[in-house]
């Protein structure tokens, strides 16, 4: 019995000196190309959807390509901050404070409907709201849900357009002040009474009164928000030095020639265009109006 | 006799000493002298202060500077209440009397799996004390006088020109517990123990102490001891 | 006893007012009949694809723990030295999920802060455990021992085996905690079971959640099969080696979070929008800083969290009182008494978090959903211990015969100093828990540090996370002082 003790100590020696060893070659030739996404909506099975872009873009650009989920947006940020991911799909928002952590960084690409992003207001049809062009001033002292707390189109935008409209920050317009996590949540919040009044971002609205998930008897769009840039591809600016000279044009031509519905409905968006910093300029001075980005 | 007990050293020389217990005097007035080579019996009721008076011998003869050091190289301690690991096993409950004296790594090793020599020589020691069938046996399965017989064969592998033991042979039937004493005897040059029953103690103890209420009543070869002064000590 | 248990009462039905306790949705029952539909028809199939989530969740909580138990059992031979000590319950009052918040930020989205996330809090507890253990064992052996005995030779014969049934019984209870605490960190994003399991309750795919959570109770209830002492090796080292792959540590990253990230604003503002990274060193405008953050976000968080976790603990109590009978032999038998053992056994298995996030789902974002997961998850802990002590005493022959009466003469009496030994150690437990739930949107201090994280200020998190940690110690020094001042003790194991 001692003799056996003895032995499996020897084993388990060996077992460890060995994982050592490997992890040590495994470590040395780690330098995959890696991106990140996360669309608005359907975030399930995320890694067998865009295993297919990775797929893609290998091919495109003759080198190995990985993709990792993420959870949220900030967590995209700080994996891109963190040289974890070079490439990223980000929201407006998210993209600003990635390309404000990494110096050098650049939007290369956007969605075809992004230059014109839209934010629907919709409230439950018990609360008696309807349909307005201007802001609907009527919403005050209604319970309210954002989106998630970092989103462009659920929380951003539409803070800013409430405090404009009201003079005040949120929590002293609404009777009460949620986030709902993400577009979808907020969409079953709203129709279910759980929140009187939401916002929730337009391609996801559609998508949804598209696939029949919306009771047009207790949901309705109440006000549209003025259009301003969200989504888009951000690449670090230290790839063209690890992966050679041109690399981020060739994953913008790359992005901008991907024609693939399978591919692109995973966003969702149409096809992808080019984009720079600069059209996010007003992004970037809205966050930092709210104190989301700071002075 | 006592001119041969002159000529051997002097190991404790303890004038007018008290010792506290648990905040309670427990000794006092304690003057004792004890050379090397003998064989001294403490007797008394309980309370006396028996189990005071060994720990007090014993942590004098831990002390650097207790001026007996060349000949106090090795003292054993045998504790009332065994002081054994019931989680271990009896080979390795013995095996502690030697934990000073090998490093780290061989007690270490010895731990998960126990050394050759180690073993033969335990080995022997329990076969005199009728012990080698419960070798691997953890000591918390162990009867109360096979725990006292494992604490006595850690003391005797531990060794050493001195012995303490207290109330050694409590838990021992009295068949056994004469081999027992027999064994001590020869192994430990000097032994102080207490002992309940009156005649191992004469058998086997040269000198007896008695100690009432944690005093010395008596001090006295053992020849020298009656019956009527041992009952001094129970039936003041 | 009764005084004390009086005053808790009260400050929990003061508190009451202040809490925000509204039921926001109007239609809960139609999710919740979609909830059980997916308890009855598990998709099973969804198991397959998720099995490295699976094996994720148990290798992060194996490298964890043992990682928790290194440091751990080294801390503990400092236990006695005050600065270890203080050091121990600093590490213990910060909650994995805001480790892992820190750590993402620091080794990025790895399992190395996974494995981290859960080792430190754990270092801390285990540290304060173990030498518990070794203050309350046995020292009877250690006369035995030849005085001039080297320190670990005389460790590892006369303490070690003394201690080793009970530490090895803790080790493994918290193991199965780390299991819990390593699927709930997929929830902000880490590769293991609560990564699906979010998506998998946001999305509303129920048949995908069940299956999940019956994977993950499965797991929990087999563990006394495969656990063995002597295979324990072999997972260690296998989860490491499996752990090993994925390893990548960037001292580049390590260093920016400690010398930039963590600064308060104030310092780096100029160096930031000029592009210089130039720090200012001046004091005033820190100091400023910190005010601000303190007065607008911290005092409204801390009241938020003290008030919940009041209000949680006196229901945590009622619970228990209510709920043990039914699983303790002098009041209840077959079937009644494995029925329920059955079901504290599930309401302790399934994550605070995870239930919490499900009652948020549907009732809203008040505090209701976080008194209620909080609440039956140390409830169900603590009706199990009190229902064993109570199985423990003798049942009279001439005992009364109504059970009521039985209640509250012969048993409640013996058995409530014990009681409330382990509520109040649940205190500290409990007001982590408060404070962490703020991430699903109720607004104690989870709910600050969680929008600091999303908004990208570390330093503002790590300002909120530190204040955290300062409110833990202050109720775990007064948890302590409350116990000694009633001369309680729970004696035999506390499950924490």
């Amino acid at each position: 019995m001692r003799s056996r003790i003895d032995d499996w100590s020897k084993w388990v020696l060996w077992i460890a000196i060995y994982s050592c060893l490997n992890s040590y070659s495994l470590n040395a030739i780690c330098a995959d190309f890696t991106f990140t996404a996360i669309p608005d909506q359907d975030t399930a099975g995320l890694q067998e959807r865009f295993g297919k872009i990775a797929d893609y873009l290998a091919k495109e650009l003759k080198v190995p390509v990985k993709y990792i989920p993420v959870k949220s947006y900030s967590a995209s940020v700080q994996a891109f901050k963190n040289n974890e991911v070079q490439l990223a799909w980000f929201g407006g928002l998210s993209g600003v404070q990635a390309r404000l952590a990494v110096m050098h960084s650049k939007a290369i690409a956007q969605g075809k409907e992004d230059p014109n992003f839209i934010t629907y207001f919709i409230a439950n049809t018990n609360t008696g709201l309807s349909f307005t062009e201007c802001f609907p001033f009527n919403i005050v002292d209604k319970t309210f849900t954002f989106g998630a707390k970092g989103s462009t189109s659920g929380r951003l935008m539409p803070e800013y357009f409430i405090q404009k409209a009201l003079g005040k920050p949120p929590r002293e317009v609404f009777k009460r002040v949620g986030f709902s996590g993400d577009h979808s949540k907020t969409l079953a919040l709203v129709q279910s009474g759980s929140y009187q009044v939401g916002v929730i971002n337009y391609k996801v609205w559609q998508k949804a009164v598209s696939a029949g998930q919306v009771d047009p008897k207790r949901l309705q769009v109440i006000w549209r928000t003025p259009s301003y840039p969200d989504y888009n591809w951000t690449i670090r600016g230290d790839v063209d030095r690890t992966y050679g000279q041109g690399f981020s044009q060739a994953v913008q031509q790359a992005l901008i020639q991907l024609k693939a519905p399978e591919i692109l409905n995973s966003f969702p968006r149409s096809s992808f265009i080019s984009a720079d910093n600069e059209m996010y300029q007003p992004i970037l001075e809205t966050a930092i109006e709210l104190g989301i980005i700071r002075q | 006799m006592k001119s041969d007990k002159l000529q051997n050293p002097l190991l404790f020389d303890l004038v007018d000493e008290r010792a506290d217990y648990q905040n309670k005097v427990a000794l006092k007035r304690i003057t004792l002298k004890i050379r090397q080579g003998e064989k001294i019996a403490l007797m008394g009721p309980s309370g006396a202060g028996k189990t005071t008076l060994l720990r007090l011998l014993y942590e004098r003869s831990q002390l650097p500077l207790n001026g007996y050091q060349n000949v106090l190289n090795e003292v054993a301690y045998v504790d009332q209440h065994y002081a054994l690991v019931s989680q271990l096993s009896v080979l390795h409950n013995v095996y502690m009397g030697r934990l000073d004296r090998n490093s780290t790594f061989f007690n270490l090793r010895n731990l998960i799996r126990p050394q050759k020599t180690v073993l033969t020589e335990i080995e022997l020691i329990l076969t005199d004390l009728n012990m080698e069938q419960q070798i691997n046996q953890t000591t918390g399965t162990l009867s109360g006088g096979q725990k006292q017989r494992t604490a006595i064969a850690r003391a005797m592998y531990k060794g050493g020109n001195l012995l303490l033991a207290d109330e050694p042979i409590s838990s021992i039937d009295v068949q056994q517990a004469g081999a027992i004493l027999d064994l001590l005897c020869q192994n430990a040059e000097t032994i102080v123990m207490s002992l309940h029953n009156v005649d191992f103690a004469m058998k086997y103890a040269q000198r007896i102490i008695g100690l009432r209420q944690g005093e010395i009543l008596f001090d006295q070869p053992t020849p020298h001891v009656t019956l009527t002064m041992l009952d001094t000590l129970y039936n003041p | 006893m009764l005084r004390t248990s009086l005053i808790f009462v009260v400050i929990a039905l003061l508190s009451l007012p202040f809490a925000d306790l509204e039921i926001t949705t109007s239609h809960p029952w139609t999710e919740l009949g979609q909830i059980a539909l997916g308890a009855i028809q598990p998709d099973l199939s969804a198991l397959w694809q998720l099995k490295t989530a699976l094996l994720n969740t148990v290798v992060f909580a194996f490298c964890g723990t043992s990682i928790g138990v290194v440091l751990g059992a080294g801390l503990a031979f400092g236990f006695s030295w005050a600065p270890i000590r203080l050091f121990c319950v600093f590490i213990r009052s910060i909650h994995e999920i805001f480790w892992a918040f820190l750590f993402l930020n620091i080794v990025g989205l790895n399992p190395i802060c996974g494995v981290l996330s859960i080792a430190i809090p754990y270092a801390g507890i285990f540290a304060k455990v173990y030498a518990e253990i070794v203050q309350e064992s046995d020292k009877q052996p250690l006369v035995g021992i030849p005085t001039g005995t080297g320190v670990i030779s005389r460790f590892i014969y006369g303490v070690l085996p003394v201690i080793y049934a009970d530490a090895k019984h803790y080790t493994t209870y918290r193991f199965e905690c780390a299991l819990r605490s390593s699927a709930i960190l997929g929830f902000i994003g880490l590769p293991t079971l609560g990564y699906h399991l979010e998506t998998a309750f946001r999305e509303g795919t129920y048949q995908t959640a069940w299956a999940l959570l019956y994977a993950f109770y499965l797991l929990i209830a087999s563990l006394k099969y495969w656990l063995k002492p002597r295979l324990t090796p072999f997972y260690v080292v296998g989860a490491f080696t499996l752990l090993s792959r994925e390893v990548t540590v960037s001292w580049a990253n390590v260093l920016r979070f400690f010398t930039v990230d963590i600064l308060p604003w104030p310092m780096r503002r100029v160096g930031v929008w000029s592009g210089t990274n130039h720090i200012d060193f001046s004091l005033v405008p820190v100091l400023e800083w910190i005010k601000d953050i303190l007065i607008t976000e911290g005092v409204e968080g801390v009241w938020n969290t003290l008030i919940l976790t009041q209000i949680v603990l006196a229901g945590t109590g009622f619970f228990a009182l209510l709920v043990f009978p039914f699983t303790c032999r002098h009041f209840s038998r077959w079937p009644m008494r494995p029925i329920s053992q059955y079901v504290l056994v599930v309401l302790r298995t399934t994550p605070e978090y995870l239930l919490a996030y499900v009652f948020v789902q549907l009732w809203g974002p008040s505090m209701i959903p976080a008194v209620w997961a909080i609440l039956l998850h140390n409830g169900a802990i603590l009706a199990f211990l009190t229902s064993n002590n109570a199985d423990r005493l003798q049942a009279q022959i001439d005992r009364p015969l109504r059970y009521i009466d039985r209640y509250f003469y012969e048993v409640l009496p013996r058995i409530y100093g014990q009681f409330l030994a382990f509520l109040f150690y649940r205190w500290e437990v409990i007001i982590r828990e408060s404070a962490i739930l703020g991430v699903l949107g109720i607004y104690t201090l989870g709910f600050y540090i969680d929008s600091a994280i999303v908004d990208h200020q570390l330093d503002k998190a790590t300002l909120l996370i530190l204040l955290t940690g300062t409110l833990n110690m202050s109720i775990d020094a007064v948890s302590q002082r409350v116990r000694r001042r009633l001369q309680i003790s729970t004696k035999l194991f506390v499950l924490d």
